[in-house]
């Protein structure tokens, strides 16, 4: 796992041992064990919160009013609690429905627009990527407002319509991510196809698709983490009680819960909402970090 | 000759032909963003933009009243105190997350024996959702929490978080810094860039660590603090998930109460209007903080010459 996690960053060579010997002994010594203190500090404060979540959510109710940090006994009926007080497994399919639709629209509206952007010739390309990228700087309170109408007059007001229909139509960032990991493919490898006589469609789908399928993963999962945490646009969108998603179901029990002192509740109920994501990320860890990069250095 | 014309004719019919092809197969690659930016962003911007000078409610007719909403904006002092709070967030918060951003991905940059796993620890809680780290971090900070517990053993008493006004945007710092491992990993990508060549050619001259961090590897890395400093501010101007979580839970807690809206952004508060139907004045609010978002990118893109290196042959 760790040597996963290291693959996509290029190894950098160590230093020549001249410029090392220059430092005594004793001192490269100390700065080993000082790297490590601050490493290991560092370490603990990024993963002492997850833990606390994980023991919160098992610790028995009496004990969660205290100031205990470890449970006495592992209370996982919490969980099954949660479940019975709201309707938790709802809210998760509903999630699960958003979060799947969407990222299939993404992908598949977003594909054919990233081929136009990159190996597609046309007079004024440059001009409407540049437009394409601006839209990235609109913040969504410009949107919404408005957007919000739209679907009112739809009525779909408190489905999840107005959460994946807008996925089918492509969206900047999705659009840009693509189009990096298509530009990588040469163009000489199309050209030869498109001689053999295929449309631009064949060559989209038989030699472009195949070949950037870890950019196309990347998308596909940015998406989903995407609209598995979004918590603005379900909570403006959402408000009968069975048509929520986790992360509206979330914080209104947080709320709730406060009077009552039930952070145990509170915690079982986000393992539940952030498990799921975890576990993603550990099987795609790879396209994840090379996503995140991409999106750093190229932007 | 007639013929040589006929042909002539015949083939640039069939090049036009052609080009309107390869101009139809344009449109259709494009139409999901075409159609899209049409429906849900060019109409929705046109038409916020006129309500924001309308009084308006939804389901009925927006009636013009000019720059009133502007005006009323200026009057208003929520707006002074979110505007405050995401000053503070963007001067505070902002340098700490990426000090040790920084710090974090210069630890790491070399190969050695457990840095993987390192980055990869580091790296996790910026996938937890917002909210999901909002309510933890409610939970975590809360009188009698698991981080008063910790500073009781150092013997240093725990603020009260969301109770005291001063305290409140600290903890919101904490939560974002938390999660800074997307940062950490743009960082990473950014010295693992950096040629080798550099670093020997100062160590000849006799540098030592800091004289290579500050000489080498802050100039080189200065592109990618300006990208994440670019997108950190847009961020904290749309600052909302964890503020919301904060404050919900700090209202209903009673015991606790919304310490004088220290928690209070901009976004909350355009929502708020939002909510209350005042649609017209929400859109003003939104276009307010768009326009914003443009000044801050075009000082922040003014100021880059001053302070971001660009290595020769780059633009």
């Amino acid at each position: 796992m760790s040597i996963a996690v290291g693959d996509p960053i290029p190894a950098v060579p160590e230093r020549p041992m001249r410029v090392r010997a220059h430092v005594p002994r004793s001192q490269r010594v100390l700065l080993t064990v000082a790297r490590h203190a601050v490493l290991l500090a560092l370490a603990a404060m990024f993963a002492l919160p997850l833990l606390f979540m994980l023991l919160q959510s098992v610790m028995p109710i009496e004990q969660a009013k205290t100031t205990a940090l470890w449970p006495d006994r592992f209370a996982w009926g919490n969980y099954g609690e949660v479940f019975d007080r709201v309707p938790l497994a709802r809210y998760f399919v509903n999630t699960l429905l958003v979060c799947v639709l969407s990222t299939i629209g993404t992908v598949i509206s977003c594909v054919p627009v990233a081929y136009a952007f990159s190996h597609l010739r046309w007079r004024g390309r440059t001009t409407v990527f540049v437009l394409v990228l601006s839209t990235m700087m609109l913040p969504y309170q410009v949107l919404f407002v408005s957007q919000y109408e739209i679907f009112t007059s739809l009525g779909w007001i408190n489905s999840i319509l107005p959460l994946t229909v807008p996925a089918f139509f492509a969206n900047a960032f999705s659009i840009f991510l693509l189009r990096q990991f298509f530009l990588t493919l040469a163009p000489d490898v199309l050209d030869a196809v498109r001689v053999d006589g295929a449309s631009e469609f064949g060559v989209l789908t038989r030699v472009v698709i195949p070949m950037a399928k870890p950019g196309i993963m990347a998308v596909a999962i940015f998406q989903f983490l995407f609209s598995w945490s979004d918590f603005f646009g379900p909570n403006i969108y959402l408000s009968d009680d069975d048509s929520l998603t986790l992360a509206v179901g979330l914080v209104r029990l947080n709320t709730a819960l406060v009077k009552t002192g039930e952070s145990n509740l509170t915690m079982a109920a986000s393992v539940v909402f952030v498990l799921p994501i975890l576990v993603l990320f550990f099987f795609a860890q790879k396209v994840f970090i090379e996503g995140v990069t991409l999106t750093g250095t190229k932007g | 000759m007639a013929t040589d014309a006929l042909v002539l004719q015949r083939r640039h019919s069939a090049r036009s032909r052609a080009a309107w092809r390869r101009r139809g197969i344009v449109l259709a690659f494009l139409s999901p963003w075409l159609i899209g930016f049409a429906v849900f962003i060019a109409y929705p911007v046109v038409n916020s933009l006129y309500w924001s000078f309308t009084i308006k409610h939804y389901g009925q007719p927006a009636r013009w009243v000019g720059l009133s909403n502007y005006g009323l904006l200026l009057d208003n002092p929520g707006l002074m105190l979110a505007l405050r709070n995401t000053a503070y967030l963007a001067i505070v918060g902002l340098p700490i997350r990426l000090f040790i951003a920084v710090l974090c991905a210069s630890l790491l940059a070399r190969p050695r024996r457990g840095n993987g796993s390192y980055r990869l620890l580091f790296y996790v809680p910026s996938v937890v959702p917002a909210v999901a780290s909002g309510a933890l971090f409610f939970f975590l900070l809360q009188q009698g929490g698991p981080i008063a517990s910790l500073l009781e053993v150092f013997g240093i008493e725990a603020p009260l978080w969301f109770r005291d006004p001063a305290w409140a945007k600290p903890a919101l710092i904490m939560v974002g810094t938390w999660a800074l491992g997307d940062v950490m990993l743009i960082f990473l990508a950014g010295i693992v860039d950096i040629p080798r060549s550099l670093y020997e050619a100062i160590e000849l001259d006799g540098a030592g660590r800091w004289a290579r961090f500050r000489h080498v590897t802050l100039p080189m890395v200065s592109p990618v603090i300006f990208f994440t400093l670019l997108t950190g501010m847009i961020g904290v101007l749309q600052a909302f998930d964890q503020a919301y979580v904060f404050s919900q839970g700090a209202r209903a807690g009673r015991l606790t109460g919304e310490p004088d809206g220290a928690l209070l952004t901009y976004a909350m508060l355009q929502l708020r209007y939002f909510q209350d139907g005042r649609i017209g004045f929400a859109a003003a609010m939104a276009w307010v903080m768009f326009l914003l978002t443009l000044v801050i990118t075009g000082l922040m893109l003014a100021s880059r010459r001053r302070w971001v290196h660009t290595a020769v042959g780059e633009k």
